[in-house]
């Protein structure tokens, strides 16, 4: 089994995707938290793009979230059965990526990281962004009739989605209210044992 | 088993259907090059799964996502590295370059006139950045990769296509943009010199983006 070496700030961000898709393979890896404070020296002298998060397999690195993502997943299973059925775990994490470029104009003013009304926010950015893509998950769960996003087991983008949803639930309340189906999914998917017993370990 | 048929769709521009269409016709595959205007459209954007373009439909399977295309066909037809890191390397260019693509999106919606907007302020304060941010650490990553003509490993990859054809359409609008970075001009030269891709090159409709 390769070494792996997961970097990120000690926060859930782009981090938590990687680190449940590695829980749910039942894979061993250092989850490598870089504060603030280390991360000025680290971006300089450790990353190939001055970006976290930063995989490193047996010594060899990996950028960009999306891409260590599925190179994990493909690695155990978990980027899909067939060919076509890769594609759309690929097509789906995208839609969701173009998603939360929109949604997080509303979401870091809501976070309180950026300046702004954040009711104003919410109408201009968060809603129109959330009724443009969940709709599309929603079809996707029903189309797909096995209450996961893609073929019959979790994939890399269950994970993904319902990190996403979770995130966003808590800290936006009933912002997810006329799509049951959403947090359906969500919850099936923080049951499966193994991402279950991440996150109540986190 | 009788080869798939293949049906892109996509917009009669470049932007992000070509790379596909260039691995389609590089791997002698013939394909529906389905080029739907602006005007025609909206009759057929309930019949995609996003609702968006590019599509592809192989054997009347529709697989929606730019990037999600290119990647299906890449792994079909030998583009996509030739090892698991091989291709991570591959997606983690090309997520960076689309990441580039939402930074500098403000000056090239002006530039491709579909906005108002200070074409110079936005060059300088907008494009200048995030074409340096990006191309720094392509020009890193091909010298790193041993100036070879490719950005990952010894054989093309979609990303050698995507950047090259991209810096094709960048350099209207930004003169000058690749003095800085000569290792990722020698990939865009041996990439549009491949006598198939010039093939394509020199047939398909022009268009400036």
């Amino acid at each position: 089994m390769p070494a792996y070496k997961f970097y990120y700030f000690p926060i859930r961000g782009l981090g938590e995707a990687p680190r449940q898709i590695f829980a749910l393979a039942g894979v061993e890896f250092e989850n490598i938290g870089i504060s603030d404070e280390k991360w000025e020296t680290f971006q300089k002298t450790e990353t190939p793009f001055g970006q976290m998060p930063l995989l490193e397999v047996d010594g060899k690195q990996i950028p960009q979230s999306f891409a260590i993502c599925r190179y994990i997943a493909s690695q155990h299973g978990l980027a899909g059965k067939t060919p076509f059925e890769a594609a759309w775990v690929d097509a789906l994490a995208d839609q969701y990526k173009d998603f939360n470029n929109d949604f997080k104009k509303f979401f870091y003013v809501q976070l309180g990281f950026e300046d702004g009304d954040k009711e104003e926010y919410k109408k201009e950015h968060g809603i129109p962004a959330r009724d443009k893509f969940f709709p599309l998950i929603v079809k996707q769960i029903k189309d797909n009739g096995s209450g996961l996003l893609v073929g019959s087991s979790a994939t890399w983008v269950d994970i993904l989605i319902a990190e996403a949803v979770s995130r966003i639930a808590e800290n936006v309340p009933g912002f997810f209210e006329s799509y049951p189906e959403i947090i359906a999914h969500q919850q099936k998917v923080h049951s499966i044992p193994q991402i279950k017993k991440w996150i109540e370990a986190r | 088993k009788t080869m798939p048929t293949y049906k892109l769709s996509y917009f009669p521009g470049r932007g992000l259907g070509e790379v596909s269409r260039q691995m389609l016709h590089l791997s002698g595959t013939p394909f529906e090059d389905n080029r739907i205007t602006m005007d025609d459209w909206p009759k057929h954007k309930e019949s995609t799964p996003f609702g968006q373009m590019p599509v592809l439909t192989v054997d009347g399977k529709q697989i929606p996502q730019s990037f999600a295309i290119a990647r299906y066909l890449a792994n079909q037809f030998g583009f996509a590295g030739k090892t698991p890191l091989e291709s991570a390397w591959v997606d983690a260019l090309a997520d960076q370059y689309k990441d580039y693509t939402t930074e500098i999106r403000p000056f090239l919606m002006v530039a491709y006139g579909f906005g108002e907007g200070d074409k110079d302020k936005l060059r300088k304060e907008v494009a200048e950045p995030a074409i340096n941010k990006l191309f720094t650490i392509l020009e890193k990553k091909a010298k790193e990769n041993g100036s070879n003509g490719h950005f990952v490993g010894s054989s093309l990859t979609w990303v050698d296509l995507l950047v090259s054809d991209h810096m094709g359409i960048l350099e209207t609008h930004v003169p000058n943009a690749f003095t800085a970075f000569p290792t990722v001009q020698d990939i865009r030269k041996k990439t549009t010199s491949l006598p198939k891709l010039k093939e394509w090159i020199d047939k398909r409709p022009v268009t400036p983006f």
